[in-house]
């Protein structure tokens, strides 16, 4: 059963293939199809091995040898276990949705861009299914790179505008920064443990002393860092929202930004051996998400807004693997993707029916002319503010149940920062969906719900976002936590949560009365007369990310600049070109008077010749002198 | 032995040919077939399904290593008639006797691969420059051509009279032709300074670095190379040199201990002269074909570096580096000769004009500048790993100095790169049939064979 293991990645291989080489030929139909069925066939494969992982447990499938240098092997394998085939389901599932919903979504692109947007997706997806799948840091490590050249692709999808270009650029430097950590930690671990399976490195791991396991999580952290987008690389995300929406729904929400949790997640036996890295991790993740909640408050994108609540929500992923709450982190990866995916989805048919309008402040009342999207947008705002029953509320309830058991304060600055989650999500969703239209006459004659291509998926995923939580219902409500159950024996036991019943009670009740609150706020804030005019003082800041970007460029791009100026303008210039200039002048020069050795005169030969003869054979039978110093210099 | 007979008798075989038909296409068709059967006949040695058995009373010692080189340069010979066999019969009026010639000089190639006696190495030489003398000067309405032919004659007959010298003198101190008796009483001791022994070894050492064209002794190549025809140009720089260098390692292989430091001293300041002497004076040359000729000098220098290491991976390297070199020289003249004018301004947009020309000239140069993944690479790889073996300080020392050279032979390749691809004008050619691209394509995909696999090469060696 488990052999089928194979089927999962080399389906959308096939899709990129046959898009790829016939986004010429093929027609735009065809294409979608190709695209779409390659990705359900994964999905269905997948749904079969999640059976067969709850039935039969977890299993290594090895394909082929890959690397083999002396006792140095690594072998093509794949991992099917919980974490991974949980992993297989959201991808191959939501990346179906998404892979329609584009169909609809990008129809007006010619044909040829139209093929190459799906083979790129495709291949993303293959890629994430390889990160996913593999069973040693190398295979991960194909995939982990094949995710971030997809995703500078599709930024710049759109290669005609510079501005894309940029972000694809910024994108793929951050990324590469936090590969760097990812690559010195594999190499680490071939170099103390001389294996890179996840099996004989967990197994060996206690043989790691404090500092290397401390060093390789976090070279391994850095690696996610730059992935998910924690502090202090998460500003190529926002400006990622150049691609597609549907790109940035699938890449940048729902999948590949959670890949850091996933790495972290199943090295968490080497992430719990170290305090150290452990506590970084939290901090980071609570100050990720607080920082771009604050910057998410105030944006006027619609796609910005969502992206920092993706960077802050990847905050919280990484606040409860730093408390050790690892089933809370796949747990909260899981709902996220199905109302962050929706999210996107529904700005991406509001932008479709908008005519490519992002700004918020040119749109209100959409309400009525895009009931589907409208309900669905609703449900998921609903689902990100944790309000009960829906499914964003219980993974960042038993988040920050485990903040709350680690430190208390964690848990106040992550209750702050809910709130602000549901403050801005119901400021968008006023400001676009409720009060009067603000957009142009134009705009509003045109407004129309989008096709049924893009609103199936929707409702889809509306459904998953309100039940979605149901698998994961933690025993003070009465429920089992199948979730947690499932994912146990790949996951660490988590420390023991010693809080009182009542105490938990008390800290759920308080955090969803605050998020109700704001959500109420901003409901009356917005909806009537929302904020249209520029922001001042601390809000201008927020308004403007709080110049993290200008920061970035003033104490890392300029003085690397200055450095390569130097190095252009002085060594370069006038020292290494001059010296090869010079090189080639001498040779040039030497070759002029050389050549005139050869005169063309026989006798003139033949006279050097023989007084040539005659240095040999002195120097034969000069044996001191001469020839000894000929022979120290050689 | 097969080879040696066999040449000669084809040799003449040809030259009667030339009584049946002028038709210069059948006589070319011919000479083939006369390559083919000689192929035929070394394979047949070299594999033992039949050889001719006389008693040479040890005037020679026949060894696969020696079956192996003449196949080398058979199939070179055979390779280089394919290319250049049309442009060969038009020389001059006497295509038949061209042909002949050229299998007198594949005889004396065959003897030089084999012998075992002085005398036989004298005879091996004289079979095959005297040939070369009259290819030389075959363009006979040209002065150039005459001029080459006699400066070619008169530098040789000079050498050859030292050759003869140092035989005689080693003779009259031991008494013997065979070469085993003559190296072993050269190292100088309390008890004798070996006067005989070693003035004799040297001017046989110094006549044979004539041959070769190693510096200082190389002053007749570039002006013969220059002034004859060619196609012969082409013949001498790559089937004959190879054939001098394997009667070198053949005099001094296995010869390391006597010969001593001094030998190995008196190489270095050779290797060192001829390289530099090769590709500093190439780097100003306007004519392509005089570039070639100092490129053969330099290229000399380098599998000079067999003789001086004079051990397994020389022997075997010494035979990819003649073949490597031989392949991309031919491809090279080949190309040359179809030019219609001779100067690196000749071969400017020869990229546009004529794309394939361009690519495997391309493929050629890469292979003579030893660039990875042609031949080339491999042959300048196992010269310098040979050297390298031998160890010490003076290893390495020779070893950086090749590598110096061989980045400055890049420059004068790379010129003529840079012109057929990087400037604009109309590279004329004359007529260049379907066959000549195909042997060229043949050409360049052995040089590419042998860059990605040069075992396959060695691997038939030891077959």
């Amino acid at each position: 059963m488990n052999k089928l293991v194979y089927l999962v990645p080399l389906f959308p291989l096939i899709g990129f293939l046959i898009n790829g080489l016939g986004r010429k030929s093929l027609s735009k139909s065809l294409i979608g199809i190709i695209g779409s069925t390659t990705i359900l066939a994964s999905f269905v494969v997948s749904v079969f091995l999640f059976m067969d992982v709850k039935a039969h447990g977890a299993s290594v499938v090895t394909a082929f040898n890959f690397i083999n240098i002396d006792t140095f092997k690594v072998a093509f394998a794949f991992q099917v276990d919980q974490l991974s085939s949980l992993f297989l389901l959201i991808i191959t599932g939501i990346g179906f949705l998404i892979h329609v919903y584009s169909t609809a979504y990008m129809h007006e692109e010619k044909a040829e861009h139209f093929g190459r947007y799906f083979a790129y997706l495709n291949l993303f997806v293959f890629s994430m299914l390889l990160l996913v799948l593999g069973a040693n840091y190398v295979i991960m490590f194909i995939g982990w790179e094949g995710v971030g050249l997809c995703s500078y692709l599709l930024i710049g999808f759109w290669f005609k505008n510079n501005n894309y270009n940029y972000a694809a650029k910024k994108a793929f430097v951050m990324n590469r920064i936090g590969d760097l950590g990812f690559l010195l930690a594999v190499f680490w671990l071939i170099a103390k443990l001389g294996t890179v399976n996840y099996a004989d490195v967990f197994a060996a791991a206690n043989t790691l002393s404090k500092f290397d396991v401390t060093a390789i999580t976090l070279l391994l952290f850095v690696g996610a860092m730059g992935k998910s987008a924690q502090i202090p690389l998460y500003t190529w995300l926002p400006d990622a929202m150049a691609g597609p929406t549907p790109v940035s729904a699938l890449i940048h929400a729902a999948t590949m930004v959670t890949a850091g949790i996933y790495m972290i997640a199943r090295s968490n036996v080497l992430f719990s051996m170290s305090e150290v890295t452990m506590n970084l991790v939290a901090i980071i993740g609570l100050a990720t998400a607080l920082l771009s909640a604050t910057i998410a408050i105030k944006q006027n994108d619609i796609k910005k807004v969502l992206a920092y609540s993706t960077v802050s929500q990847l905050g919280y992923m990484f606040l409860g693997l730093g408390v050790g709450a690892y089933t809370g982190a796949v747990f909260h990866v899981m709902t996220h993707a199905f109302f962050k995916a929706l999210l996107f989805l529904g700005a991406g048919s509001v932008i479709h029916a908008m005519h490519h309008e992002q700004d918020i402040r040119n749109m209100g009342g959409l309400k009525k002319k895009l009931p589907i999207t409208h309900a669905t947008f609703l449900l998921a705002c609903i689902a990100i503010a944790g309000i009960p029953p829906f499914s964003g509320f219980f993974s960042k309830d038993e988040i920050l149940a485990a903040a709350y058991a680690h430190n208390p304060i964690y848990w106040g600055l992550g209750v702050a920062g809910a709130a602000m989650t549901a403050f801005y999500m119901f400021r968008l969703y006023a400001t676009t969906f409720l009060g009067n239209f603000r957009g142009t006459h134009d705009q509003e004659h045109h407004l129309h719900e989008s096709p049924k291509a893009m609103t199936i998926p929707l409702i889809i995923l509306s459904i998953l976002s309100v039940v979605g939580g149901l698998i994961g219902i933690p025993e003070i409500l009465g429920g089992h936590h199948e979730l947690h159950h499932y994912l146990s024996p790949i996951l660490i036991s988590e420390k023991a949560h010693h809080i009182e019943h009542s105490t938990e009670y008390m800290l759920m009740a308080i955090s969803v009365a605050i998020a109700a609150l704001a959500v109420i706020f901003a409901i009356v804030r917005f909806s009537k007369k929302p904020e249209l005019k520029d922001a001042t003082g601390i809000a201008k800041a927020m308004e403007n990310k709080w110049y993290v970007d200008e920061l970035y460029d003033a104490a890392i791009v300029r003085p690397l600049e200055a450095v390569a100026v130097f190095f252009k303008n002085i060594i370069e210039k006038s020292g290494i070109d001059a010296f090869v200039n010079g090189v080639g002048k001498f040779v040039n020069y030497s070759s002029r008077q050389l050549r005139l050795v050869q005169s063309g005169q026989v006798g003139n030969y033949i006279l050097i010749m023989v007084l040539s003869i005659v240095i040999f054979i002195l120097l034969w039978f000069y044996d001191a002198g001469i020839i000894r110093l000929v022979d120290k210099f050689f | 032995m097969n080879a040696i007979i066999f040449s000669a008798l084809l040799g003449v075989v040809m030259m009667f040919s030339g009584i049946l038909t002028t038709n210069k296409q059948a006589i070319k068709n011919i000479a083939l077939v006369c390559l083919t059967l000689l192929l035929v006949a070394n394979l047949a040695n070299h594999y033992e399904w039949y050889s001719i058995k006389i008693d040479t009373k040890q005037m020679f010692s026949f060894g696969k290593y020696g079956y192996f080189f003449n196949t080398i340069a058979i199939t070179a010979t055979l390779l280089y008639v394919f290319v250049s066999g049309d442009d060969i019969v038009k020389v001059g009026s006497y295509g038949a006797e061209y042909f002949a010639l050229i299998f007198f000089v594949l005889c004396g190639v065959t003897i030089l691969s084999s012998y075992n006696n002085l005398l036989m190495l004298f005879l091996g030489i004289e079979i095959m420059t005297i040939p070369l003398y009259i290819l030389t000067g075959s363009d006979k309405k040209n002065l150039h051509s005459n001029e080459a032919a006699l400066k070619y004659f008169l530098m040789g007959a000079f050498s050859t009279g030292i050759m003869l010298m140092g035989i005689a003198l080693l003779y009259g101190s031991s008494g013997s032709f065979g070469i085993e008796s003559i190296v072993n009483n050269t190292s100088i001791t309390l008890m004798k300074v070996p006067i005989l022994e070693v003035i004799g070894l040297m001017f046989v050492f110094v006549s044979m670095l004539f041959k070769v064209s190693a510096a200082p002794f190389h002053f007749w190549t570039p002006d013969v190379y220059d002034g004859a025809p060619s196609v012969f140009t082409s013949f001498m720089a790559t089937i004959v040199k190879s054939a001098g260098f394997i009667a070198l390692i053949t005099l001094f292989a296995n010869k390391s201990e006597e010969l001593g430091k001094l030998w190995n001293i008196l190489l270095v300041i050779v290797i060192i002269a001829t390289l530099l002497v090769g590709n500093i004076t190439a780097v100003f040359q306007q004519s392509v074909k005089r570039m070639l000729a100092y490129s053969s000098i330099a290229q000399a220098g380098f599998m000079l570096f067999a003789l001086y290491s004079r051990n397994e991976i020389a022997r075997d390297g010494i035979l990819l580096y003649t073949t490597a070199y031989s392949l991309a020289t031919i491809g090279t003249f080949a190309i040359l000769i179809k030019m219609e004018d001779h100067s690196l301004d000749g071969y400017n947009g020869l990229a546009k004009s004529q794309p394939l020309l361009a690519a495997t000239q391309t493929i050629f140069l890469f292979s003579l500048a030893g660039i990875p993944l042609t031949a080339g690479f491999f042959a300048k790889y196992f010269m310098l790993a040979s050297v390298i073996r031998t160890g010490g300080n003076a290893a390495i020392y020779l070893v950086i100095i090749g590598v110096l050279f061989a980045a400055v032979s890049l420059y004068y390749y790379f010129k003529v790169i840079q012109a057929m691809y990087f400037k604009e004008g109309n590279a004329a050619t004359t007529k260049i049939t379907p066959s000549f691209k195909f042997a060229l394509l043949l050409l360049a995909f052995l040089i590419i064979l042998f860059g990605v696999m040069p075992d396959a090469l060695l691997g038939l060696f030891y077959f």
